[in-house]
């Protein structure tokens, strides 16, 4: 059996297992890495479909720094006790389920429908990923998708911006009789 | 040498004659207050100033070979609209030339007697305006050239009336009678407006030298009898003929003056004058004329009777009005137009002169009009009195006065054309007219005073009596220089819009004057005998032949008649239509659509939920939705 | 690589139902924010696997740049969040009921 066949087969249920695990957690530090699992296996994923660029980066980036952005908040707003798992909303649940599964029995016919199941990636891949995968990449990126480069290079300064806004508590200066007032009471 | 005979220029002054009384009612209307007295003087020198024009004017026209005497005035281009079209037009004919010179002079002396009569209304100016206002609209009836500004005439004559009934609407008797003035006039105008439209329909046009020139050609008889039927309707209304004539005696509620002027003189015999103006259709369909006669024989004899019953001096003279026009439409029945218009004239005169005359005692007699109440105010008030004999004499169709040759030539007419029938009712018609005038002039001038308002009544002013006098003489002369002859100066005048006179033979001409005279003398003497001699309980008499006068006396209970038949289920159904139909119905219909889209609104707002998590499952429910529909088309 | 493609996309399209029925069956905001990104990442894997089907790279680049918003989103997210538990005391979405009709 080829290399890759194994990986897909073993990492595949490991991704699903791990999703439906962040699911159905109560904790949500639980939850949380549960989904790092789940971004390793993606990780792997785009290893054999040769990104691997994209492997480092989803790591890096995905489960290095997003998700432990996620834990710094969970354990500081201290919400990482149980959540009530009763649903009271009219048929949230059934339909939701029912939803669900149609929309991926969608997704299996539509795939029928166009690409079918038989097709292997072709080959000829070395080709494009010619010094490496990360010079095509860098290619790509700054040749054909540079003015997006640069808009999403404002938008992270826009976002960090925006966290500072957002995360500020509001104190108002302190007035001069209050500074006397103050002095006057510490010894 | 150019031979055409130049129009005199004068005659393009014709607009001026409704359009003086008009700007002086609109300066009465607006300066009353602060003209006082004044105001009185200003209308009646407008009225006067349009007389004084008019018989210009009429001078001017008779100057004219006869077949020119036709003068048209185009003012501007009323409506135009398509191929129909109607025009401002005014036209000076001899039979709109006639009715100028009574409406302007009678109507000029009703406004001067009015200055001392309405003396310390508080409304004084206001009166006048609409006085005015009134001959305005008169003259554009008479003076019009197409249907269509007749018509203006008419409804406005019928609003100014309603206006002056009502004229002391504090009393609410006052403004109950202008409303019935106006609603029963109104059923008439209404078919006289369908007839219009009929006549719009099949001529095209409402231009009088169209419909009227040779109706023949263009319509058949059938049409001709409708349209004609449907005007007349219309006349029988204004004309206050049966059955429409409900609102007449009804009418003596507004000022004398008013009695006077509109309905005596002016008004009621505009249907008189819509019918031999139109003379030519009814011709045409010889049925409407035999209507015309039928109900004019009717409402003559039905309304003497009525008179004869009446004990309020004003009353009576309402009937006696309903009933001369009974006569004076038997005659164009009769194709005897201008004895219609003969009689229009010389009952003008006298009844206008009667009706102030009442003004005059009722003036003296602290507002009385109860006949019972009066007795001996010949001595009282002599000049009212006397004058007052002298049209009472008139009606009764005394030789020399107007009245005789007006009636006598009527039933002339009626003999030589071999109408026994219309002669011989015709004839007890004028025996009732005189009993009933008689009675009345015994009752309230001769005989013993019969209460204290009548011991001690006063004479009227110089500014009342005047115009009494003048009346008076009109009353005499009026046939001796009109008409002493069915053939007479007004026929031969009238003869170019009315035709030759009626021929025929029968009982020669004096025979029939002396049967007339001879009747209307012993009439007279009767009412002298049981109503001014005292020697007959004339009081007693009418108690053993209750209940006929009672019924008399209500006009043959044709009022209560009405009132069930049409009024009070005409209360019913506006009571429906207001409670139940609009309250209920229409009302319940809108609250009930509002509630409606309340209760929808209410049901449609419980998916806001409010729950993010359910809005995304309305996403999810879409975007599924979406694919699948995708999904079948590929 | 003898995997078919089509193999990648279902998965790809489970992982993102997984997703969607956490965001619609789960209360606490964060939690939700979470599945959020179990979807993008599923719509990556997706963009990655038919990247190497047509040979072109412009499925990683476009991946690559919903990597960075993703970042830049997850940031003002959770400032949000933090934000709206300052002022309310929970990040429990059903009480944020206000625009009930």
């Amino acid at each position: 059996m080829p290399l890759d066949n194994v990986v897909f087969w073993v990492f595949a249920p490991i991704s699903v297992a791990s999703a439906i695990g962040m699911l159905l957690m109560r904790n949500a530090v639980h939850a949380a890495l549960f989904l790092v699992v789940n971004f390793f296996c993606l990780a792997v994923f785009y290893l054999i479909l040769d990104a691997p660029f994209l492997f480092a980066v989803q790591i890096i980036v995905y489960a290095g720094a997003i998700m432990v952005l996620f834990l710094f908040v969970i354990m500081l707003l201290g919400v990482d006790r149980g959540d009530d798992l009763r649903e009271r909303l009219f048929a949230q649940r059934p339909l939701a389920l029912a939803l669900g599964a149609g929309f991926v029995i969608e997704i299996v016919l539509a795939v029928r429908a166009g690409i079918g199941f038989a097709t292997k990636a072709p080959a000829g891949f070395d080709a494009v990923n010619d010094p490496g995968n990360t010079q095509a990449i860098a290619k790509v990126l700054f040749r054909d998708y540079f003015f997006p480069f640069e808009a999403t290079s404002i938008l992270l300064i826009i976002a960090a911006v925006a966290a500072m806004v957002l995360g500020q508590r509001k104190t108002r200066a302190v007035t001069q009789a209050e500074l006397e007032a103050m002095e006057t009471t510490t010894p | 040498m150019d031979d055409t005979i130049s129009i005199p220029s004068l005659l393009q002054l014709l607009w001026l004659i409704p359009a003086i009384p008009l700007v002086a009612s609109a300066v009465d209307l607006f300066a009353g207050k602060k003209l006082g007295r004044f105001a009185g003087v200003v209308a009646s020198a407008a009225v006067g100033v349009s007389f004084l024009l008019s018989l210009r004017l009429v001078a001017d026209l008779v100057s004219l070979p006869v077949e020119l005497r036709s003068y048209p005035q185009h003012l501007f281009d009323w409506i135009s609209v398509g191929r129909f079209s109607v025009g401002a037009d005014l036209r000076l004919d001899v039979l709109s030339a006639t009715m100028i010179l009574v409406i302007t002079g009678i109507g000029f002396l009703i406004h001067v007697y009015a200055i001392g009569y309405m003396e310390g209304d508080p409304r004084y100016g206001r009166f006048f305006a609409y006085l005015n206002l009134f001959v305005f609209f008169m003259l554009l009836l008479v003076l019009a050239d197409n249907y269509l500004l007749l018509y203006v005439g008419w409804e406005g004559v019928g609003l100014c009336s309603y206006l002056l009934i009502g004229f002391w609407f504090e009393k609410i008797e006052n403004a109950t009678a202008a409303k019935k003035a106006f609603v029963t006039t109104r059923i008439g105008d209404t078919a006289m407006l369908i007839g219009l439209a009929l006549i719009v329909s099949k001529f095209g046009t409402l231009d009088f030298d169209a419909v009227l020139g040779a109706p023949g050609d263009t319509i058949a008889k059938g049409t001709a009898t409708a349209i004609s039927l449907l005007l007349f309707a219309g006349a029988i209304g204004k004309s206050a003929q049966v059955p429409l004539h409900v609102w007449l005696p009804d009418a003596m509620a507004g000022p004398t003056p008013v009695s006077a002027l509109i309905h005596a003189a002016t008004m009621v015999t505009a249907g008189v004058y819509l019918v031999v103006r139109s003379a030519p259709l009814f011709e045409l369909s010889g049925v409407a004329l035999t209507v015309v006669l039928i109900v004019g024989l009717v409402t003559a004899l039905f309304a003497a009777t009525c008179a004869l019953a009446q004990d309020d001096i004003k009353r009576v003279l309402a009937y006696s009005t309903i009933s001369q026009l009974g006569f004076m439409f038997m005659a164009a029945g009769m194709r005897f137009y201008t004895g219609a218009m003969f009689m229009l004239v010389a009952h003008a005169f006298y009844k206008a002169l009667m009706f102030l005359g009442a003004g005059s005692v009722m003036h003296g007699m602290h507002e009385e009009t109860d006949l019972q109440r009066m007795g001996g105010l010949i001595r009282r008030m002599p000049i009212t009195g006397w004058t007052f004999v002298i049209g009472a004499l008139t009606l009764a169709g005394i030789w020399p006065l107007a009245g005789f040759f007006a009636k006598d030539q009527i039933l002339e007419i009626a003999n030589h054309t071999g109408r026994t029938w219309i002669y011989l009712l015709g004839t007890l018609g004028a025996l009732l007219s005189a009993l009933y005038i008689g009675r009345l002039v015994f009752l309230a001038f001769f005989g013993a005073p019969r209460s204290d308002e009548a011991r001690h009544a006063h004479g009227s002013p110089a500014i009342m009596t005047v115009p009494l006098v003048v009346l008076a003489a009109g009353a005499v002369l009026a046939g001796l220089l009109l008409s002493t002859s069915a053939e007479g100066t007004l026929a031969r005048f009238l003869e170019p819009i009315t035709g030759p006179v009626p021929h025929g033979e029968g009982l020669s001409t004096l025979a029939l004057s002396v049967i007339a005279t001879a009747i209307a003398l012993s009439a007279l003497a009767v009412a002298s005998w049981i109503y001014a001699s005292g020697r007959v309980d004339w009081l007693g008499f009418r108690e053993r032949l209750q209940p006929l006068p009672r019924a008399a006396a209500s006009g043959w209970y044709v009022d209560h008649a009405y009132s069930t038949l049409f009024v009070k289920p005409g209360i019913s159904a506006a009571r429906f239509s207001a409670e139940v139909f609009d309250s209920k119905g229409v009302d319940g219909l809108v609250n009930g659509v509002g509630g409606g889209v309340r209760r929808l609104a209410a049901a449609g707002r419980r998916i806001q939920t409010g729950f993010v998590r359910s809005y995304a499952l309305g996403f999810f429910l879409g975007a599924v939705g979406v694919l699948v529909w995708l999904g079948t088309r590929l | 690589m003898r995997t078919p493609i089509a193999y990648f996309i279902v998965l790809s399209g489970v992982l993102f139902t997984l997703g969607t029925l956490g965001v619609l069956l789960r209360k606490n905001a964060l939690l939700i924010f979470m599945s959020v990104e179990l979807q993008l990442n599923a719509v990556n894997l997706a963009l990655v696997a038919f990247s190497r089907m047509h040979l072109a790279l412009d499925g990683q680049v476009l991946a690559f740049f919903s990597m960075v918003v993703a970042a830049a989103e997850v940031v003002v997210g959770l400032a949000i969040i933090v934000a709206v538990y300052r002022r309310r005391g929970t990040v429990d979405v059903d009480e944020a009921r206000g625009l009930a009709g």
